[in-house]
């Protein structure tokens, strides 16, 4: 079937693609070498496909890619492009907030776009933000502790 | 996933051209949460989606009438119906119906077109909206048509409309002081699909139950209005002995389907059980 030519801004860099309609975001992506959103469940309920598109928090799972046409697309690998780790991964890093660490690049913007709507999230706040995100690993009380960490620097 | 076309018209009435009556492979798709789970899972394949992103702005308005019916463009997303503020003060149990349902990213992506047309009774969206007394806008290629929501449903994951026919918006009229709730289970995480959702709303004059209307979905295999629940809850004082006949009646009228998130007897119980805690609530938030 027929591919489409897609432009858009990854990551603050423009970039174009040929991608097939029946593509999702987590596979355009992976053609660019950022793996840092995953399928893992692949139902949009584990949040370790999360990715920005234009500023707002999708699962790159349930994302068509052509969809992103004209579009401005965020992933983890942009928090630290300086070089320096954004307050949230230091805050993640500091309350040991993972232990596999497959799930932390999905909590981890989720948590920025948590803090960009809401600066001083209660816990409820944050357990329901991030209710869409599930760690095997169980280090949920962390991730919390590492949220408020984050929301008080 | 299996190949398929994508086509994106720019008018309404070109999407509409563009459906076919007689082919269920060629369908619309708005956000795609739920499409793409049926996609993935291998019980949809399509051979062309319409996606209607591109009319999406002229339908995608949240907007109050003078009479203070609330409007809401097919296109807009749960998550901007959640954040309205004319949601937030007017329908509180429709802000708050928002935030149980699924995550902040499919509620970004989600639209309530399609949440209303996906017929999967399991979505909150019907039945909140049911018992909130909405009507759905229905545009054909040759004829508008306006449906009382609850009428969408013919059954499990079936609906009234034909196959070249597009909601574009859903108006919910002013509460009115009526007291509303919506309560759902879910049996695994938090933001699962529910076991359970049951919504009422009701008038309340002299300390007694006004022109109800109970809604119960997901643990049916449409979204159901119970008129045996509303006969019992009609003029009766919402007390104890009330609540308990209405749980009663509302065991008994609905046949409950066994699933992954419960059997059908633990369901009809659930029922029993939340009718109740869902008028209770309904009254509560007068309190507040």
């Amino acid at each position: 079937m027929s591919t489409r030519l897609i432009n858009f801004t990854l990551n603050g860099q423009p970039v174009s693609a040929a991608v097939e309609p029946h593509r999702n975001l987590v596979e355009l992506l992976q053609r660019f070498d950022l793996f840092g959103a995953r399928e893992s469940c692949g139902q949009g309920l584990c949040g370790c496909c999360t990715v920005l598109v234009d500023d707002k928090a999708v699962s790159g799972c349930l994302y068509f890619a052509v969809w992103v046409d004209g579009k401005s697309v965020t992933t983890v690998e942009s928090l630290d492009a300086d070089g320096q780790l954004s307050p949230v991964q230091q805050a993640f890093i500091d309350a040991g907030a993972f232990q596999c660490g497959f799930c932390t690049p999905g909590f981890i913007l989720m948590s920025h776009q948590l803090l960009k709507e809401n600066p001083n999230p209660t816990d409820d706040d944050i357990r329901h933000y991030l209710s869409g995100n599930l760690c095997r690993c169980g280090t949920y009380p962390e991730v919390i502790e590492a949220v408020k960490l984050a929301a008080g620097k | 996933m299996i190949p398929f076309e994508m086509v994106e018209p720019r008018s309404l009435k070109e999407a509409l051209a563009l459906l076919d009556p007689q082919e269920p492979t060629i369908r619309p798709v708005a956000g795609g949460t739920a499409l793409m789970l049926m996609m993935k899972a291998g019980v949809f394949t399509p051979t062309r989606l319409i996606c209607l992103h591109a009319i999406e702005p002229e339908h995608a308005r949240i907007t109050v009438g003078g009479n203070g019916d609330l409007r809401i463009g097919a296109m807009a997303t749960l998550r901007e119906v959640e954040k309205d503020s004319n949601v937030a003060s007017r329908f509180p149990v429709l802000a708050r119906a928002m935030r149980t349902l699924s995550s902040v990213r499919v509620r970004n992506v989600a639209r309530v077109g399609g949440a209303l047309a996906h017929g999967d009774p399991h979505m909150d969206l019907p039945p909140v909206l049911s018992a909130l007394g909405a009507r759905v806008s229905i545009a054909g290629p040759n004829r508008n048509r306006e449906l009382p929501l609850e009428k969408l449903y013919a059954g499990y994951y079936e609906t009234v409309l034909e196959k070249n026919e597009l909601i574009t918006a859903v108006t919910v009229p002013a509460l009115n002081g009526r007291k509303a709730a919506y309560m759902k289970v879910t049996s695994r995480t938090a933001d699962d699909w529910p076991s359970l959702g049951v919504a009422v709303t009701f008038a309340l004059a002299d300390g007694r139950i006004r022109e109800p209307i109970v809604v119960v979905s997901a643990a049916t295999e449409k979204v159901t209005r119970m008129s045996a629940v509303e006969k019992a809850l009609e003029s009766a004082a919402p007390d104890d002995a009330t609540l308990r006949r209405a749980g009663d009646a509302a065991a008994d009228e609905v046949q409950t389907l066994s699933d992954a998130h419960g059997s059908a007897p633990y369901k009809r119980e659930l029922l029993r059980v939340y009718l109740r805690r869902a008028v209770r609530q309904a009254l509560d938030e007068s309190a507040q």
